[in-house]
């Protein structure tokens, strides 16, 4: 593979893969319009032009993939990144993020006389304020969602992992809200984030 | 105990795991280092507290990270916290009086960092409610 600029279909598969770091061609096919042999198919193909890693079934994206995928993105959206209806609810998501981080750590560590302490779920009063909170923070991201998908439909997909996660967490697998193993809240939210800022050419801030 | 450097501690744990400091400064660093099978021996040092890069060697069983920036309420700092590796974040030598300042900081803190710990075994403490601490053992 010599070009630098990815069709939309490898594109969206390469993505997929740095997004999640490391990925086997079923969870990609997933998230990606694509059946499973076709995303094997390209998993080899990407491979061939040293875009991602094999490890058994899992892919990994390398060095040469970040350079690729910031110069696809740029041709594939060109247009959406100067779209006003985008560009006005993307500016909001840096303000709502910082938000989403510091209630995840509070998630994952209570305040006790100033001291931070794991939260070990026994206080349920607690916990189910944190889970309002990020129920409502992921309920700020719907217009952004809806913004993106109607440029380009993958983000839809987004809206279906955030309800299902959420849906978890609300039936009592609070796993779901931040366990990296799993298609957690803060999983979906932390590979939006990412999609977001390669779909607008902008970059992560310290 | 040699303190070498120090930093925020991503969370409170008695686990104070020791071995070489590895810098990971790309993807091919990180596959290189699962590939290794040796990825445990390794305390692994980078650059920032949004180097996502590095999520595959948390979920392959990293023993300890060392970040030159970065605060614990970072995706890498929830990410250590989910796995419970101990994570000593925007690390400083005491040595030195260079800090990190975000968006105010040159190549050259980095690399006194890494020029100072890379290649030497060294042991995390993280047992502090702050302050994360990097010893020299060898």
């Amino acid at each position: 593979m010599t070009q630098t600029l990815l069709d939309k279909r490898l594109y969206d598969v390469l993505n997929a893969v740095a997004l999640k770091k490391m990925a086997s061609a079923a969870a990609v096919a997933e998230i990606v319009d694509l059946s499973l042999d076709e995303v094997r198919g390209i998993f080899t193909e990407l491979e061939d032009g040293d875009l991602v890693a094999l490890m058994g079934e899992t892919a990994l994206p390398t060095d040469a993939s970040g350079p690729v995928l910031v110069d696809s993105a740029a041709a594939i959206y060109g247009p959406l990144r100067e779209d006003p209806s985008v560009l006005q609810v993307a500016d909001k998501f840096e303000e709502v993020n910082s938000r989403f981080l510091r209630t995840m750590s509070s998630w994952q560590q209570i305040e006790v006389g100033g001291r931070k302490l794991a939260n070990d779920h026994t206080d349920s009063a607690y916990d189910a304020k944190v889970i309002t909170t990020i129920e409502r923070l992921v309920s700020r991201l719907e217009g952004l969602l809806e913004a993106l998908a109607e440029k380009d439909a993958r983000f839809r997909t987004y809206v279906g992992r955030f309800e299902r996660s959420l849906g978890k967490v609300d039936a009592g697998d609070i796993a779901f809200v931040s366990d990296p193993t799993k298609d957690s809240v803060h999983n979906v939210w932390f590979e939006f984030h990412e999609d977001l800022l390669r779909t607008l050419g902008r970059a992560r801030k310290e | 105990m040699q303190v070498v450097a120090e930093g925020f501690n991503a969370f409170e744990t008695q686990k104070s795991p020791k071995g070489e400091v590895k810098f990971l400064g790309s993807p091919k660093d990180v596959i290189e280092v699962v590939r290794s099978g040796k990825l445990q021996d390794y305390i692994l040092l980078v650059r920032g507290g949004t180097t996502t890069f590095l999520t595959p060697a948390l979920s392959m069983g990293a023993s300890g990270v060392i970040t030159m920036s970065g605060a614990p309420e970072s995706h890498l700092g929830i990410l250590s916290r989910e796995f419970q590796i101990p994570c000593v974040m925007t690390a400083y030598l005491t040595s030195s009086e260079s800090r990190y300042a975000v968006g105010n900081t040159d190549d050259a803190h980095f690399e006194e960092i890494a020029d100072t710990l890379v290649g030497k075994t060294v042991q995390l403490h993280c047992d502090d409610a702050e302050v994360g601490r990097v010893s020299i053992v060898s």
